[in-house]
């Protein structure tokens, strides 16, 4: 199961990769989000997937018995939420530049720094 | 000693406030300061005198050798001398200079002059290399904003960089001088370097330390070829040139040499690498020297010769040189200062700088005249003053020294021309007749006068009256350069010695320059090319280029085309992949005995890649929306179905939750996407793809097949319900043994919320009447009020119970928002606001104060716990048990809340507008 589900973690990231690098702004922040769940699929089939019983402590017992590992889904849910703050924030910053300047295309969007370059060369001729 | 540094550096910061609220008077006022410091150095003389040497030290980082020490010597104590007499003058004279000046300018440059003379004084007094570093690049960024005071004119902005360039380059190779000392005799004591100078001598790294030593000398005192710096750094405004060409800024290279000299000479050609460099300086400046139009040109010029003599000294051998060097370096101090003092009144007085328009001053400032006089006499080497001790001296080492005769003639026409130079500075402006009239602004006051002649008269006096200045300053500094006592004698009357006949011939050559000064002057000024082809030009030259190669640079590298950037950031991360298992070593490895494959996982997760390709080849950015969707509902599915609910619940409700806020951005822009890739591209990109998920594929297997039990994971199952109390362990980790980590993420989640409100500005009602109008079904509507509340009523519970069952504050957040998603898909943004009531940045920051708060009253039990060690309090009875990870764990669902809803708002506003 671990080698298929790393197949799969690996297929998901590649297409994520592959929508990333377009430079439709909304596109990317798409690749993003399916990026990060594509690597928390990667870090959950790194746990393992020894058992299918969640990592609760039976009433009465002491300790935990046999289940998944609690770490990974701990940094996993985490990584979740993360991940989901970053696709808002993108989406926020996204709609800004469409506002601003009526195109989603990156190269549309210059860099302040770039302005100053351009300024700086001017100044050395 | 260090209370002496700290008075300056305190007095610096604060007496120059002061001159803000006096007008008249407050030069008078700055130069206590120097003063004061000037008699407690004279306090300390009786240690100098017996050649007895003064340490102070304190431990600073001795990790890293640095300490705080200072060391009192000799040398050091003429310098100190020098440094604040001097400097004590120049605050005076600066008072009469900038009288003209706002009184807040005139305070900055005290300031500035004042925070030189602590740099400077904590530089000749430091013997930790270290230290003494610091100090060295505090007088180069000091002396940048001194000659840049008059920063509205472009031209003193070019001196000041052009200066801060060179003489910061040069710091930086003394910063690698000393690293190399520090490592060959693991110490950075000054003392101790000089002390083991044949350990240093005999190292490898000898030479690269002599050669580092010898860059940051020659740059500080401009020499050749760094030296045109200095001229142009006579754009500062005069008492600062008096400041720094005379007495400071520039014989702190030679103060370098001086103090390193051991080092030079152990080595076959350091020597001799002194004595050649300081000949073309001398040459080239005696040269510029005549061709100099402007008084204080004609004075820059003569320092860098001065300088050149200076170094040369240092480079000759035997004790003669080194008394030569302290007498020359004493005695250019004082005239020099007292020369550029004239230089100042004149420019002051009449505006006007260039030597040939200038004559018969006398008249309106006799004083002034007089002040010249006596310091170009000095300068000029004439009997009975200072100037002609030092030059007796210089020839005396000359002729003493193992050297051939190149230098000792270069020696003699150089102060030929320095003769010349100080008959024409003092005969050209104040005695000769001018050619036009010169109109003068202002007679002398008693600021601009005083110094001067002040300078002009020690220098007079001393040499007639030379035992206390010998004994006190001039015989320890030599002892403690040369390494043992050297008997000094300053007396004018040597007899008739060789010396004489020297000094004969210089002088005679010297009036020769002066009758044909102008002959000489025009002839050179029209040789052109001088400037063309001079040092500076071609600096200035490298230092364009180097811009304009940076900024080519830049725009190669920052191109502004995101998928570049990521494109190096992908192919890095692959690349380092690839990289560390090629370098592990052993063959790549395969999972033995994994899980067997089950049919109903792998039907769902083709579905899952299904909406992935979908995501990744639709051209309509919503189907893109909808495949990403699918793919993260069947994660959610899979994480179900492997034993992880918590991850399944919080996986559902970002999935429901991404396509609301998705869908309310998506309503702004087009969703169709315009073509932003070529077919080439299209290709690479798919197989940059390819690489990366198959090198990610390969770790992961490779991974899978190494792996073993985690000991932290038993670890945190066996103690989950001992320690935490809480019988779900993801939960346990989340808010116990990984709290503060999950504290840092709330806190990440809560920046992105203030992202959120300054990004999605709150904008004043989007035209209420248009989203009443939006077809919801009626049932839905109806229906909304029911699910909010049943949501909320569900968030509620999951936070609750969620230490002991699936759930917690993360996904409790999550399902909340949820609540408000519905509510404002079907009633409308306002409504959905209105219902929350408080905004939503305030339940973002009531959560982070719960969160941190939580942390606290562990840390006051008292047993030394630390923050964040959860309390647990059993009431008894129904009431259940109760502990401070419910503040945290409602800190959490407050935050998530508060965030997600921030942008749900905001960007539905947006959106719709």
């Amino acid at each position: 199961m671990t080698v298929f589900y790393a197949f799969c973690a690996s297929c998901i990231m590649g297409f994520a990769i592959y929508m990333l690098l377009s430079r439709n702004l909304v596109r990317t922040l798409l690749g993003l989000s399916l990026l990060s769940t594509g690597a928390n699929l990667a870090l959950f089939a790194a746990g393992g997937f020894g058992s299918d019983l969640p990592p609760i402590i039976a009433q009465g017992a002491e300790a935990l018995g046999v289940s998944a590992d609690p770490l990974v889904q701990a940094l996993i849910l985490t990584a979740i939420v993360i991940g989901f703050a970053l696709t808002i924030v993108l989406a926020s910053i996204t709609l800004r530049i469409w506002r601003a300047t009526g195109s989603l295309d990156a190269r549309d969007v210059t860099l302040p720094d770039q302005k100053n370059l351009a300024d700086m060369e001017r100044s050395v001729e | 000693m260090l209370v002496l540094l700290l008075i300056a550096l305190i007095g610096a910061c604060l007496l120059p406030l002061a001159a803000r609220y006096i007008g008249k008077g407050a030069g008078l006022l700055m130069a206590l300061l120097p003063f004061g410091l000037l008699a407690g150095f004279v306090g300390l003389a009786p240690i100098v005198e017996r050649g007895w040497v003064r340490g102070e030290g304190y431990s600073w980082a001795p990790a890293m050798g640095l300490d705080f020490t200072l060391r009192l010597d000799g040398f050091s104590f003429l310098f100190c001398l020098l440094i604040t007499g001097i400097g004590g003058l120049v605050m005076i004279y600066s008072g009469g200079y900038l009288s003209d000046k706002g009184r807040g300018e005139r305070s900055r440059f005290f300031t500035l002059i004042l925070l030189f003379m602590t740099a400077m004084l904590g530089t000749v007094l430091a013997d930790n290399l270290l230290v003494m570093i610091m100090f060295w690049e505090a007088t180069s960024i000091l002396s940048f904003l001194i000659i840049g005071f008059e920063h509205k004119s472009s031209r003193s902005r070019r001196a000041a960089n052009m200066a801060l360039q060179i003489t910061a380059a040069g710091g930086l190779a003394l910063v690698a001088a000393t690293l190399m000392i520090g490592h060959v005799i693991g110490t950075y004591s000054m003392a101790e370097a000089v002390l083991r100078a044949d350990e240093i001598g005999a190292h490898p790294l000898a030479p690269a330390i002599v050669i580092a030593i010898m860059l940051a000398a020659f740059t500080k005192s401009a020499q050749f070829p760094f030296h045109f710096w200095l001229p142009n750094a006579m754009q500062a405004p005069t008492p600062a040139s008096a400041f720094l060409h005379s007495a400071t800024m520039v014989k702190l290279g030679i103060y370098l040499l001086a103090r390193f000299e051991p080092v030079i000479a152990e080595t076959s050609w350091g020597r001799a690498t002194l004595v050649a460099v300081a000949c073309i300086t001398m040459a080239m400046a005696a040269i510029q020297a005549l061709r100099a139009e402007s008084f204080k040109a004609a004075l820059a010029y003569s320092t860098v010769a001065s300088l050149g003599i200076l170094v040369m000294l240092v480079g000759l051998d035997g004790p003669r040189a080194t008394v030569a060097m302290i007498g020359f370096l004493f005695a250019h101090a004082l005239y020099k200062a007292a020369l550029f003092f004239c230089a100042g009144s004149v420019l002051h007085a009449t505006g006007k700088g260039v030597l040939r328009s200038l004559g018969g001053l006398w008249r309106p400032l006799p004083l002034t005249a007089a002040a010249c006089l006596g310091a170009s006499l000095s300068m000029a080497g004439i009997p009975p003053f200072l100037g002609f001790v030092s030059k007796e001296f210089l020839f005396e080492a000359q002729l003493a020294s193992s050297w051939e005769l190149v230098p000792l003639t270069i020696a003699v026409l150089v102060n030929a021309v320095m003769v010349g130079v100080a008959g024409v500075i003092t005969l050209r402006p104040f005695f000769l007749k001018p050619r036009e009239k010169v109109e003068v602004h202002h007679g002398e006051t008693f600021s601009l006068v005083a110094p001067p002649l002040l300078l002009a008269l020690l220098g007079l006096t001393l040499s007639l009256n030379p035992d206390w200045i010998t004994r006190v300053a001039l015989r320890p500094a030599v002892a403690a350069v040369y390494g043992q006592a050297v008997e000094v004698q300053l007396s004018v009357w040597h007899g008739l010695t060789p010396m004489l006949a020297l000094s004969a011939v210089v002088v005679s050559i010297g009036l020769l320059i002066i009758r044909f000064w102008r002959n000489i002057h025009l002839m050179l000024r029209n040789r052109v090319r001088m400037e063309q082809y001079s040092i500076e030009n071609v600096w200035e030259y490298s230092v364009r280029s180097l811009v304009r190669f940076s900024i080519r640079m830049t725009k190669r590298i920052e191109h502004g085309d995101l998928r570049g950037y990521l494109i190096a950031m992908i192919l890095g991360v692959t690349g380092f992949c690839i990289w560390a298992m090629a370098t592990s070593g052993g063959a790549l490895r395969f999972p033995v005995n994994d899980t067997p494959l089950r049919l109903p996982e792998i039907l769902l997760m083709l579905l899952g890649l299904g909406g992935a390709f979908v995501a990744a080849r639709s051209s309509n950015v919503l189907s893109s929306m909808l495949g990403v969707g699918l793919t993260g509902f069947t994660i959610a599915i899979t994480f179900m179905l492997n034993g992880a609910p918590d991850l399944a619940l919080t996986q559902f409700a970002v999935e429901a939750l991404v396509v609301v806020l998705l869908t309310a951005m998506l309503l702004g822009v087009p969703l169709v996407c315009v073509r932003t890739r070529s077919d080439k591209e299209h290709q690479v990109d798919g197989l940059i793809a390819l690489g990366f998920g198959l090198t990610a594929f390969i770790a992961q297997v490779d991974m899978a097949a190494g792996r073993e039990a985690s000991s932290v994971s038993e670890w945190i199952g066996q103690m989950s319900l001992v320690a935490g109390y809480g019988y779900n362990v993801v939960n346990v980790i989340l808010v116990d043994f990984r709290g503060f980590d999950t504290m840092g993420e709330v806190s990440v989640i809560a920046m992105a919320a203030l992202l959120g409100t300054s990004l999605l500005a709150s904008r004043k009602s989007t035209r209420a009447e248009n989203e009443a109008e939006r077809g919801v079904h009626y049932s839905f509507s109806v229906a909304s009020a029911v699910l909010f509340w049943m949501l909320i009523i569900a968030s509620l519970i999951i936070l609750y119970r969620g230490h002991n069952l699936p759930g917690g504050g993360f996904v409790g957040g999550l399902t909340a928002a949820l609540a408000f998603a519905v509510l404002s898909l079907a009633r409308g943004t306002r409504a959905a606001e209105a219902y929350l009531r408080v905004s939503p940045p305030v339940l973002v920051g009531a959560g982070l104060l719960l969160t941190v708060g939580a942390g606290i009253p562990g840390m006051l039990k008292g047993n030394g716990s630390a923050f964040l060690t959860q309390l647990w309090w059993e009431p008894g009875g129904f009431l259940p048990k109760l502990g401070t990870t419910m503040i945290f764990d409602f800190g959490v669902y407050l935050v998530v809340l508060g965030a997600v809803v921030t942008f749900l708002f905001g960007l539905q506003k947006e959106g719709a507008r």
